[in-house]
């Protein structure tokens, strides 16, 4: 295959699972507040979080491979499992290595959620939010578009997306359908404490 | 059935739809992107022609050489190029 092809589709699908894993983390932050509309039940936030999760791998997979094969760099395919191996940009590709490893981790420990139990799968699940920044900070550090216009708009929309999504979950407060009836029972069981 | 549940049948039937077609648009939507960023990519940095030389090059006299450019680093192929070594001798034969 053609080295500058292999060069471009690297920048092309890194930008692309950029993009993509922002919609993942935005929509699991809106999973997470329970949000539906009329046409829009819960779990299609969840499935659509689900399955993009999935092509995230696919597209990150394919820019990994891409900038392995790819022979003016020589990256080498332990540059992909091990971060900070690199010869060529060391940090930044390291970043990357990070972070696609901490999205490996969170997919499967999600499609093993059964076995491994909700506490295990949430604790992990917490390191989305190492992941994201780590992906967002090695797109900047080691792009080679990182001042083109495109480049910086896309990444400034992600960074605007997840920060919108994560101020309003923080604003929300929480959204446990089971609050009420919680709440409810500790008092009734307070209540009947001094009998 | 009534015919509550069988609403809700429905609604969930329209939402699995809307589920499959949006992950279908996502995953076209994102193969396309891979080919328009990488070409508005190309466009914008298309790989810069660097000044590293073969040793071949450096030690050849010629003026007149071509340069192509692919990926980020560059070729260098000169066409008329002279060697200024010795001669060559041809020995043997009767």
């Amino acid at each position: 295959m053609n080295d500058t092809l292999l060069w471009y589709t690297t920048r092309g699908a890194g930008a692309v699972s950029l993009v993509l894993l922002t919609a993942v983390v935005v929509l699991g932050i809106l999973s997470a507040l329970r949000v539906k509309g009329a046409g829009w039940p819960r779990f299609l936030t969840t499935g659509l979080h689900r399955n993009l999760a999935l092509m995230t791998l696919v597209f990150l997979g394919l820019h990994i491979v891409t900038a392995v094969v790819d022979p003016f760099t020589h990256l080498g395919w332990l540059t992909a499992v091990v971060p900070f191996s690199s010869y060529y940009r060391t940090f930044w590709l390291g970043l990357g290595t990070i972070s696609f490893e901490l999205l490996l981790a969170i997919v499967m420990t999600s499609l093993a959620r059964g076995f491994i139990g909700h506490a295990a799968w949430r604790m992990v699940h917490w390191l989305t939010y190492a992941s994201w920044p780590v992906a967002v900070i090695h797109g900047i550090g080691t792009g080679t578009d990182t001042l083109s216009a495109w480049l910086l708009v896309l990444t400034v929309a992600c960074v605007a997306a997840v920060v919108a999504a994560i101020g309003f979950r923080v604003t929300a407060g929480s959204r446990d359908p089971l609050e009420e009836p919680r709440t409810t029972f500790q008092a009734a069981v307070q209540r009947r404490e001094p009998r | 059935m009534d015919r509550n549940t069988q609403d809700r049948v429905r609604a969930r039937e329209a939402a699995l739809r809307l589920l499959n077609r949006l992950t279908t648009g996502v995953g076209v939507g994102a193969l396309a992107g891979v080919g328009v960023l990488g070409a508005v990519s190309a466009y914008t940095i298309p790989g810069a022609a660097t000044s590293s030389q073969t040793a071949s090059t450096a030690t050849s006299s010629s003026a007149s050489s071509t340069s192509s450019t692919s990926g980020l680093g560059s070729s260098s192929t000169p066409i008329n190029s002279s060697s200024s070594g010795s001669g060559v001798v041809v020995s043997g034969g009767t």
